[in-house]
């Protein structure tokens, strides 16, 4: 079964389309601004995270088409949605226990409580788009975004639903920037992944997969798929010398979202007309996106 | 299909395995306690379900929700047999919450910690050299939602082996959170009991090994027959009937059984009053007459979170091979949706179990029901 991606979305500072992650990041560009695309109803209340989540879920189910005009064009129950975020929640659970020990817990803000969990970005986008598939979050570190595609692939090609969102986001705070060590990239890429490689497909999943190291698996994927150009890769070492890479650095540290701002930059890569095999790596954990069958 | 569950492990506040635990709900001990480690000044409840495991009574220890997890895989994969080495099996772990924990000292504390601390995966490497390692925050259906992601594994041949888990400790900002909202915290949890005011948070771990096929000549715990997974996409907090019951028929329709082959149903029973509201009013709906024994776990062990589905189904599974339903503790007067249903109290019930369905619902309505079937 070929899996497509029928649908992409982009929000980072900058860059609001998958063309755009080919080019280095404009530095001081203003953060991405959920209102404008989703309107202010409903997120007062979210934390960053779930806002850009909503946004970006927004736009990429509506680039595949499966929400026309705030409706759903497929069944709902066969619609999931696959979120990767390692520090989505980290500041509210932090701020938490910082007013528990100043105060006590009456000082916290009831509005907060849905947020304490970590998988809150996931269970508010099937709230607000009516999404009734499976609902997952990966918090699973450097490999998440990639570690995402491949298990929404695999919930597809064993028929829990016929599309799947995937999510791939973070916010730039206090707590994450402390976490990290460094800036986090505020945003992050959304991908609808379908059962049916349709005319609507802007890229086609290849194989996902994991081995022990990163050149391991930078191995795998040019065995599996060879003839690639573009590389989608934090690290140079594992790529092949004269390969094209692009590091997507610019934007700060993308944590749980870089393997799917990596399948978005791919899709971007076709859009603009190449056709040979992109790879993705981030950790150990790889993906083969492949072009789009055009028909002629 | 079905595949074998060729190991189990668990720890909880009332048990450091599955037998212990099993021993400790039929005889209806419970794990709840004054709060241990936090502040009591700070919080209008007094009482967890943690586990008892601290160096120093009062003092917080970081990294004890990946203790767990490491205990509760060790026991599984001993019980399978398989080599202390898991390099070559998936390790999938289902979790509420990580170790945000850890997160919490870092923050408040100064205890170290990087960003790879909030997820398993370098723990798991480390005790068992495993490498295709996992972390799904799914609220309290996590570890169910593993198992359906191993099922999937199997099912395209992917894996031969995978090893499914959930863990959890109580953090700070969540029980905070929770004592913030619940202005008269209950002081037990009573799952469909008329008088019941909610839950209270436990700790636990639990793990099982799934398979394609079991060795020759090894015993297993049992089949699973299916899990099937969803999200009502209707509230935070407020189950929906509709995605429940979905959830419950496809598992059914997956194991390709009817509700008058089950003999038990292990419910998701939190003790809230919407929760067991709803869960009775869909069992009712999906069981006609007397229907299957009816169970639930947590007046004894809190809720485990990450961990409740996959120890539910543990439980279930010591029921199958013991021919035994623990009763569900605290439980005088059902509430008026489960007037009619088999719910077990007081005491054990002595009755042959062949096939158990178990019930997991999440935050944000996820949702995930197993089946599994004795070992022949």
């Amino acid at each position: 079964m070929t899996l497509a991606v029928t649908g992409v979305a982009v929000a980072l500072p900058g860059a609001a389309d998958a063309r755009a992650l080919l080019h280095t990041a404009r530095p001081g560009a203003d953060p991405v601004d959920p209102t404008a695309l989703i309107g202010r109803k409903g997120l007062r209340f979210k934390d960053r995270a779930t806002q850009l989540g909503l946004h970006l879920a927004h736009a990429a189910l509506t680039d595949a088409g499966v929400l026309q005009d705030g409706e759903l064009t497929v069944p709902s129950g066969r619609l999931g949605t696959v979120v990767s975020s390692n520090l989505g929640n980290v500041d509210t659970v932090c701020r938490a226990v910082e007013t528990i020990a100043k105060e006590s817990t009456s000082a916290l803000s009831p509005m907060d409580t849905p947020n304490a969990s970590s998988n809150i970005i996931a269970s508010e986008t099937a709230i607000r788009y009516g999404l009734r598939g499976p609902n997952l979050t990966v918090c699973n570190g450097r490999s998440s975004g990639l570690d995402a595609i491949r298990w929404a692939a695999l919930m597809l090609r064993t028929g829990r639903a016929d599309h799947i969102l995937v999510t791939g986001v973070e916010p730039d705070n206090e707590v994450t920037r402390r976490l990290v060590d460094g800036p986090v990239a505020d945003g992050g890429a959304a991908l609808v992944l379908s059962r049916d490689a349709s005319t609507r497909a802007k890229a086609l999943l290849g194989p996902v997969l994991r081995t022990a190291r990163p050149a391991d698996t930078a191995e795998r994927l040019t065995r599996q798929a060879p003839g690639g150009e573009l590389w989608l890769s934090t690290e140079e070492h594992p790529v092949p010398g004269a390969a094209r890479r692009i590091a997507l650095t610019g934007w700060g540290e993308l944590s749980g979202a870089l393997g799917v701002v990596q399948c978005a930059a791919a899709a971007g890569w076709f859009a603009e007309g190449h056709n040979g095999p992109a790879y993705a790596l981030a950790g150990a954990a790889g993906a083969v996106l492949l072009a789009p069958e055009r028909t002629p | 299909m079905t595949y074998p569950i060729l190991g189990i492990g668990a720890v909880a506040g009332i048990g450091a395995d599955p037998d212990a635990i099993f021993d400790s709900l039929c005889a209806g001990r419970s794990g709840l306690a004054p709060l241990r480690a936090f502040d009591r000044s700070r919080f209008n409840a007094q009482q967890l379900f943690e586990i008892d495991d601290r160096q120093t009574d009062g003092v917080d220890e970081p990294g004890r929700a990946t203790r767990f997890l490491v205990e509760a895989i060790r026991q599984a994969a001993e019980d399978a047999g398989l080599p202390e080495d898991l390099a070559g099996i998936p390790v999938l772990v289902g979790t509420g919450l990580r170790e945000l924990r850890t997160l919490e000292l870092w923050w408040r504390d100064g205890v170290p910690l990087d960003s790879d601390g909030l997820h398993f995966e370098n723990a798991l490497r480390r005790h068992f050299g495993a490498i295709d390692t996992h972390t799904f925050a799914g609220a309290c259906s996590a570890s169910l939602y593993a198992l359906a992601l191993a099922w999937d594994l199997l099912e395209l041949g992917e894996a031969e082996t995978v090893v499914v888990a959930g863990c959890d400790v109580v953090t700070e900002s969540m029980f905070g959170q929770a004592d913030r909202v619940q202005f008269d915290p209950p002081s037990s949890v009573r799952p469909f009991d008329k008088d019941r005011q909610g839950t209270i948070l436990g700790e636990g771990a639990a793990a099982v090994v799934l398979s394609r096929s079991a060795p020759a000549g090894r015993p297993v715990r049992g089949r699973l027959r299916s899990v099937a997974v969803n999200c009502d996409a209707h509230h935070q907090t407020a189950p929906d009937p509709d995605g429940v019951e979905d959830a419950v028929r496809q598992a059914q329709a997956q194991a390709e059984v009817t509700p008058a082959d089950i003999d038990l149903v292990v419910l998701h029973g939190t003790g809230t009053p919407l929760n067991d509201r709803t869960e009775a009013a869909v069992t009712a709906r999906v069981f006609d007459g007397p229907g299957p024994a009816l169970t639930g776990i947590k007046s004894l062990t809190g809720h485990t979170s990450g961990s409740a589905g996959l120890l539910s189904l543990i439980v279930a599974l010591c029921s199958l091979d013991r021919g035994l339903v623990p009763p569900i503790a605290g439980l005088a007067e059902p509430l008026p949706e489960a007037a009619e249903l088999r719910l077990v109290a007081g005491e054990p019930l002595a009755a042959p179990v062949r096939l158990a369905q178990i019930n997991s619902f999440g935050f944000g309505g996820v949702n995930a029901v197993a089946i599994v079937g004795g070992a022949a």
